[in-house]
């Protein structure tokens, strides 16, 4: 059901949220860059920050009267979820074995304030993965089902977006507990009845059919303004017959093996355990942190490494999105958030990574032909 | 079925030791929470975790009817220099199993054909085993088996009572010979045409280095037997062993929880294949 709320009620939605336990995270401004941070208050959220992308570029342009006034920064929901640093056990050598002396745990309940349609389906996407039946990811899985999502439309795109390629936005169709759109006057709200609690003490107007219109507009708005888009409508198939493309090669020249795609990237869930030893008490902590397929040694094992060209581990990471991921789950890996692309040193741009090995496969098979016909 | 222990540690006590090959041990454990090898199917995997230092995957050796949990590790890295060198008495920590295993109910009544290279070996060693121990299982098995010398081949002291055993057939070569080598010289294809394959009827269960399986798999295939009876275990850098890491990811499937036994339509186009 959709209500319209004064830009003010922000505040009563905050103070219910903590009031219900919530930690809430949502997008902060801290040294230039917004962030997705633990808020204190309507206060910390970088309302009027506009940010302006281009592929490696990330600066902040001038302000605009509204509250949710950026796109992405470097951060999703992955950060919380899926944290980059996470102790899974301590361990200690008890002479005749190894004990558990403590394993994670967590009663942290999370409410993303802010966040943007193409990220709350990048949680879907992490879903299948960091929760497959049998196989449910324990840190995850603890984070993730205390988690609520407050999803605000995109009005703007970004310079990098591409989520209405990918059908993620820009506009949230299901899957949140509270959607908002921001209109210059007031805020259209989307609240689920589970979500009702959060709106106590909040009077909630039912929407009018103008202001419904408006909202819808407005979103639409941003579809247009979006520039960057992926031409085949469902490459999937399309990426295995291109993976000796030439296209691969000349973009793996540019490209730094850095893995600031992958951080970025609120799909990417790849990770390494290593040992912590504390000499002081000779307690081994095993912690997980983040990984990247971009790293030469991800692959590396007793029987070689099959990824040491760089382009096949760039390969490797656009693959999965396109290719791998909806052959194993029916879904795209790449929700179109444009973070891979602005954060990339040298700009690479994955879209047209797609684009470009697609058209020279094309290309190639159209030669092919032409010599069987001559 | 096994229990499948996603993430607690048990108890590997080392109950016995023996050399291979100057870099290869096999280790026999017992395990703390009283499982025994019969909790484990062929083919399946463990995370064997040195304190403090990480954790490795390595096969299961051992055959069902056996005492003791078995591994045979080389030491090529940090952990598995240290696990070689555990004596007796000595513990790890255990995850596991993991892994699909084998597909023994598609191989029965047909021909067997085990074929392994260097480290292959061990994951193939329960069927070897289960099909003596129960020898009307299978119609017949070659069990072709290559190494780079004669000192690398392991589990030397088994082949007299496997070659002696009823319906089995041991073929052993070796990539370079030595002086008091007899044996076959090439690479474990060129048995092949002496093992009395009948592709009619013969099923593969392969493991070992990728360029061995994809010749493997090509000669197989010219002499007639289909690809749905062609199975291979593949090596990858299986870390987590729950298929939430990565590391061995090849195209849509994720070798430790999709594998590490694959039917080869299965991962046709994606295996062998350079940079996969």
């Amino acid at each position: 059901m959709h209500y319209t709320v004064p830009k003010g009620s922000i505040t009563g939605l905050f103070r219910n949220l903590q009031n219900l336990g919530y930690t809430v995270v949502g997008p902060s401004l801290s040294e230039g860059v917004v962030r997705l941070r633990e808020l204190t208050g309507p206060a910390d959220l970088a309302a009027g920050v506009v940010d302006v992308q281009a592929p490696g570029r990330y600066s902040l342009g001038k302000e605009a009267p509204l509250v949710f006034s950026s796109v992405n920064g470097p951060d999703s929901p992955k950060r919380y979820l899926h944290p980059a640093d996470v102790e899974l056990s301590r361990l200690i050598d008890g002479g005749g074995c190894i004990e558990s002396v403590s394993g994670f745990h967590s009663n942290r309940k999370y409410a993303f304030f802010g966040i943007r349609p193409c990220d709350l389906r990048a949680v879907g996407v992490m879903d299948r993965t960091m929760l497959m039946p049998g196989f449910e990811d324990r840190v995850y899985s603890a984070l993730r089902n205390g988690a609520i999502f407050i999803v605000v439309n995109c009005t703007r795109a970004g310079e990098n977006c591409f989520c209405a390629s990918m059908g993620t936005g820009p506009g949230a169709e299901s899957g949140y507990d509270v959607s908002i759109t921001e209109l210059p006057e007031v805020l259209l709200v989307d609240v689920p009845k589970r979500s009702a609690s959060l709106f106590q003490g909040i009077e909630l107007k039912p929407a009018t059919k103008a202001e419904l219109r408006a909202g819808e507009e407005m979103v639409q708005r941003a579809r247009d303004q979006m520039g960057r888009r992926i031409a085949e409508q469902d490459p999937s198939k399309q990426m295995y017959a291109a993976m000796d493309s030439p296209a691969w090669g000349r973009v793996a020249e540019r490209c730094l093996s850095c893995g600031n795609c992958t951080m970025v990237c609120p799909t990417c869930f790849c990770n390494t355990v290593i040992d912590r030893n504390d000499l002081r008490d000779g307690s081994v902590s095993r912690v997980r942190v983040w990984d990247s397929c971009l790293s030469k040694d991800f692959v590396y094992s007793a029987g070689g490494n099959p990824r040491l060209q760089r382009m096949s581990r760039y390969r490797q990471f656009v693959m999965h999105k396109f290719a791998y991921w909806p052959d194993e789950f029916g879904t795209y890996g790449c929700v179109g958030c444009g973070r891979c692309i602005t954060w990339c040193p040298v700009g690479i741009d994955i879209a047209e990574t797609v684009n470009s090995v697609l058209r020279d496969q094309l290309a190639a098979e159209k030669k092919m032909e032409a010599h069987h016909v001559a | 079925m096994p229990r499948l222990a996603l993430h607690s540690l048990t108890r590997g006590t080392v109950r016995g030791v023996k050399k291979e090959t100057p870099d290869t041990f096999t280790l026999l454990f017992e395990l703390g929470d009283g499982r025994t090898p019969a909790d484990f199917m062929a083919g399946q995997f463990n995370m064997l975790y040195v304190f403090g230092v990480g954790e490795v995957p390595i096969s299961v050796a051992s055959f069902g009817r056996e005492e003791h949990v078995m591994h045979t590790i080389r030491s090529v890295g940090r952990v598995t220099s240290l696990l070689t060198a555990l004596p007796p008495g000595s513990h790890v920590g255990v995850r596991g199993p993991f892994g699909n295993g084998w597909p023994l109910a598609e191989a029965k009544g047909k021909q067997l054909l085990v074929i392994a290279g260097g480290l292959g070996l061990p994951p193939l060693r329960p069927v070897i085993e289960g099909a003596i121990a129960e020898p009307g299982r299978f119609d017949g098995m070659k069990v072709m088996y290559g190494a780079r010398t004669p000192a690398d081949l392991i589990y030397t002291y088994e082949y007299p009572r496997w070659q002696a055993a009823n319906g089995c057939d041991l073929l052993l070569t070796v990539d370079r010979g030595a002086s008091d080598w007899r044996g076959n010289v090439g690479v474990v294809t060129t048995l092949f045409p002496k093992a009395g394959i009948d592709p009619g009827r013969a099923v593969a269960f392969m493991c070992g280095p990728e360029l061995m399986l994809k010749f493997s798999i090509l000669e197989l295939t010219k002499m007639g037997v289909p690809a749905e009876r062609i199975f291979v275990s593949l090596e990858r850098n299986m870390s987590c062993a729950t298929g939430t890491c990565g590391h061995c990811q090849l195209g849509p499937l994720f070798i430790c929880r999709d594998g590490p036994v694959f039917g080869y339509p299965r991962v046709r186009g994606l295996f062998p294949r350079e940079g996969v």
